[in-house]
């Protein structure tokens, strides 16, 4: 791209496309779907997180006022799952966590299903619930899946081993016999939930024979696959049509509630919809999982990383969704950043009777990344080395290969580095020592999601340009500004020109969701593509109105024209209505696919994620100060460098890094799903605290362009990374600030104060 | 019973048991669902309307408490063919709406906080927005957007 001048549109901070709707109320999410004669369902849930199902009979619910169906597993009795198909919509012989569904019930009004569903009977033998990492590692532990390594998908692991993954290069052993010190640390962190404004809900009816089900979801087709298969239907018996999405964050990629609108419409001949309560969706929906991270490291007195060996272990909860998917990740991030020649890095996913966890914003780097900057600063402080030059000495350059053997000959960290020093000199800040006050920095390189995807792009006949594609618009605007600012920029027609089909798994080619931040890059890509065919299409059909070769015609301003000619042009509605009956319809479908790039797979076992495609490069810096007499941590100051390959939509771009680090914040400083005896114990927000207003720190982003070679415009994913450095940058400088080490997340005033009294020896590590 | 006050300027009854959620009948009722259901308790502000100019939780606001009152929604704020108001343009001009589930909510907040006070500071808009929680924005466009249409930046 770098050639040829960008188009004034790549770079503009153009308005959504659905923003007028958004904020005069008017549209319609998931939440705000309705049909004529529309019944309401609610779930039988498990009250307990193990046992055997003994007795469950729905003859009095299915006879209560205003019921029309009841279900249990025996109508849905198909296996499924993402990855590991280890799950049934509703519980057959066995209760695996608490609020399992088990049966459900469409009627008339809500309030006639709760009735119909606190009638029936339910009776489950308690097995013992194994909720801890140590229970359902221990040698003797009652297996939660017996019949696990018999799933289609199963992966390597074994007993309650959902995933095992791992990555082993060079000489660990000879490096750790070598080091002038060894340092080690495990760290902890809670469960984090997506609580999107917007809870679950799904609107479902059975016609045609097909199933038809709005869904604000964020994974069109992989809700299409699962409703079919949890249904036992083929995938193009079932249409997802997407809603407004009232926030997802990775809680809406997998189907939830839309295989129990699918099948109560079938079974009662009317629409019916679903939606979870906010105490349902804290308790139910897939939240982050909880984690251990333990690294050992073997460093040279200069600082030199020499070698790593680095375990983590997170929980799957009861059944697998994405989080099996992710268990490859931890090995090869933790090699991202730093150059680290020598490592065995082991990544467990756990079976645990608790509730399924799933993809949250940043998938598990979060964790591992708060995990290696404490750890880095650990080791700094053993040497006596400062942080910021510890990271300096050891963090890759351009060039250099991450720890998978893939080279990054576009790693801009040091760049992120610099761009951070000239907003928030380190020097000054760590010199100007004040009581409980702390900084922290950390840096992270991260990935663009691969998934494929096809985009369609027509020319209406009026000039205007209609993209149809599986891309979901979260709220990035990854739809709504930029992938209709590159088709405008690749047909040079105004933006306000582009326009966007509901996105329907009916009309759009496959697309792989919108999740890690791929919905600009992906469809983006698949859109350019069929936007460069449509392009070729309008300079043929002009040739012959303009009597002129297509080499010679150039498309701007809503107008093909002939080039130095300006005066000899023809508008876009001119040769689209023209082409109908010379050359057909203006339209083409693009593909985008992620190239293939080099990494060494010898190194990997158990890896679905072997490599980063579309990399960027993060650092992030904190300043905080620590209020002594309660524990409160108050951020003074924050400072983000963001390579975004190209910059698409800068003010959308901000966007996503103010809403990540706030995100980040609330993971670092104040959210913590408890679960307790398996029982999820924050099931309102009351006590699952998100972040507000006042909690929003001062932010100084530099956005750093360094465009991708494959990318549309040079863009890359931007909106998922801005969460991955907050805990370990804020985790960092409250140690910092605390003059103690941290371990653990989140850094509530009750953490802080209990290290500041001296009652542990830092947050989350006991006295000895 | 029946309750009678304003919505959005124009009268209306409503035959509702006395502790129905003014959401309920607001949405269910009369077919205004701007104002969203983010969580039914009270917390998140996604249904935050005005009750004579002052924001509150419609979710949990009992019907009966809006007898003889003025309701107003985020429908009424500007005609649905007309143009945006101040602050509804402010939020996309600064890039103040991402998924927009708190939208609505939000919108209500900051018209009866500037209808209130003419120029509000930074520190005074996030006060009035401890109540709408955003969980996209991390609020700082929302704020610039507030800033803005109290310097009359916004038309």
């Amino acid at each position: 791209m770098s050639p040829r001048q960008l188009p004034p549109v790549i770079g503009a901070s153009v308005r959504r496309s659905d923003g007028q709707d958004k904020v005069r109320g008017a549209a319609v999410y998931g939440m705000d779907h309705v049909e004529p004669g529309m019944l309401h369902a609610r779930l039988l849930r498990s009250p307990l997180p193990a046992g055997r199902i003994v007795r469950l009979d729905t003859s009095r619910a299915a006879t209560m006022p205003g019921v029309r169906a009841v279900v249990t597993a025996a109508d849905a009795p198909h296996l499924s799952g993402w990855v590991v198909k280890d799950q049934r919509l509703m519980a057959a012989d066995e209760v695996r966590y608490v609020g399992e569904p088990v049966a459900a019930v469409a009627a008339d009004t809500v309030e006639q299903a709760a009735a119909a569903v606190a009638a029936i009977d339910l009776e489950i033998d308690p097995l013992p619930a194994i909720l801890t990492f140590d229970d359902a590692l221990a040698s003797d532990a009652r297996p939660i899946h017996p019949a696990r390594d018999t799933y289609t998908g199963a992966g390597p692991g074994g007993g309650n081993v959902a995933w095992e993954s791992g990555l082993e290069r060079g000489a660990v052993e000879d490096a750790f016999a070598a080091a002038d010190l060894v340092v080690t640390d495990e760290f902890s962190t809670p469960r984090q939930h997506q609580s999107p404004i917007e809870p679950h809900v799904a609107v479902g009816r059975f016609e045609q024979g097909r199933y038809v089900v709005h869904s604000p979801a964020q994974y069109p087709f992989l809700v299409r696959d699962r409703v079919a298969e949890f249904l036992g239907v083929r995938s193009s018996a079932v249409r997802v049509i997407v809603s407004t999405i009232g926030g997802g964050f990775g809680g809406k990629l997998d189907a939830m509630l839309e295989p129990f609108a699918c099948l109560l419409a079938r079974r009662t001949g009317r629409p019916v919809r679903v939606a979870n309560t906010r105490a349902e969706e804290l308790a139910t929906a897939s939240p982050r999982e909880n984690a251990v991270v333990r690294l050992r490291t073997a460093v040279r007195a200069d600082g030199t990383l020499l070698a790593q060996e680095g375990e983590v272990i997170g929980d799957n909860g009861a059944y697998s969704g994405e989080t099996v998917f992710c268990a490859s990740i931890p090995p090869v991030l933790l090699g991202a950043t730093y150059r680290i020649p020598n490592v065995r890095y082991r990544s467990r996913v756990v079976y645990t009777n608790t509730t399924p966890t799933a993809a949250f914003r940043g998938v598990n780097a979060p964790y591992c990344v708060f995990a290696q900057e404490m750890h880095l600063d650990h080791i700094a402080r053993e040497l006596g080395v400062d942080r910021r030059e510890l990271r300096l000495r050891n963090v890759l350059r351009a060039g250099e290969e991450m720890v998978n053997g893939q080279p990054l000959p576009d790693a801009a960290l040091v760049d992120a580095f610099d761009a951070v020093e000239k907003v928030a000199p380190w020097a000054e800040l760590t010199a100007a020592r004040r009581p409980y006050r702390g900084v922290g920095i950390a840096a992270v390189t991260w990935l663009s999601n691969p998934g494929p995807g096809g985009a369609t792009v027509k020319v209406n006949e009026d000039g205007t340009v209609t993209v149809v594609s599986g891309g979901a618009e979260i709220g990035t605007g990854a739809m709504a500004t930029s992938v209709r600012q590159i088709v405008a920029a690749e047909l040079g027609v105004p933006v306000e020109d582009v326009l966007l089909a509901q996105t329907d798994t009916d009309s759009a080619s496959f697309d792989g969701g919108a999740q890690g931040s791929r919905t600009v890059f992906g469809v983006g890509n698949a859109a350019a593509d069929a936007a460069g065919q449509v392009r070729e299409q309008l300079l043929k059909a002009a040739a012959d109105i303009l009597e002129a070769a297509p080499d010679d015609l150039e498309l701007a301003e809503g107008h093909v024209a002939v080039r130095g000619a300006p005066h000899k042009r023809v508008p876009i509605a001119t040769v689209a209505s023209t082409a109908l009956w010379s050359t057909g319809p203006i339209a083409a479908t693009g593909r985008h696919i992620a190239p293939p790039l080099p990494f060494d797979s010898a190194c990997m076992s158990g890896a679905v994620f072997t490599h980063f495609v579309a990399a960027t490069y993060h650092v992030h810096l904190a300043e905080v100060e620590v209020d002594p007499d309660t524990g409160a941590v108050r951020v003074l100051r924050y400072v983000v460098a963001q390579d975004v390959g190209r910059a698409i939509n800068p003010q959308m771009i901000e966007g996503q890094i103010e809403g990540g680090v706030l995100q980040g914040l609330g993971y670092a400083l104040l959210e913590d799903l408890r679960v307790d005896g398996g029982r999820v114990v924050d099931d309102d927000l009351e006590s699952y605290r998100l972040p507000t207003a006042l909690d929003a720190p001062p932010l100084e982003i530099s956005l750093l362009e360094n465009p991708c070679s494959y990318g549309p415009f040079g863009g890359k994913g931007v909106a998922e990374p801005p969460i991955i450095p907050v805990a370990a940058a804020l985790g960092a400088a409250v140690a910092d600030a605390i003059g103690r080490p941290v371990h653990e997340l989140p850094l509530t005033p009750f953490a802080v104060l209990a290290a500041l009294r001296g009652e542990q020896d830092g947050v989350g590590k006991e006295l000895a | 019973m029946t309750y009678s006050f304003h919505i959005n300027g124009h009268p209306v009854e409503i035959g509702s048991a006395a502790m129905t959620g003014l959401l309920e009948v607001l949405r269910d009722e009369l077919g205004l669902r701007g104002a969203k259901p983010g969580c039914g308790e009270g917390r998140c502000g996604a249904c935050t309307v005005l009750v004579d100019d002052v924001p509150v939780a419609s979710c949990l606001y009992p019907v009966a408490l809006a007898q003889s009152r003025h309701v107003r929604t985020v429908e009424g704020l500007a005609a649905p063919d007309g143009p945006l108001t101040p602050v509804q343009d402010a939020l996309l001009e600064h890039g103040g709406v991402q998924c927009g589930a708190c939208i609505p909510g939000v919108v209500m907040t900051l018209t009866a906080l500037l209808e209130r006070t003419l120029r509000p500071t930074p520190d005074q808009i996030c006060d009035a927005l401890v109540g709408n929680l955003c969980r996209c924005t991390g609020y700082h466009k929302i704020v610039e957007a507030a800033v803005a249409v109290g310097r009359g930046e916004e038309r």
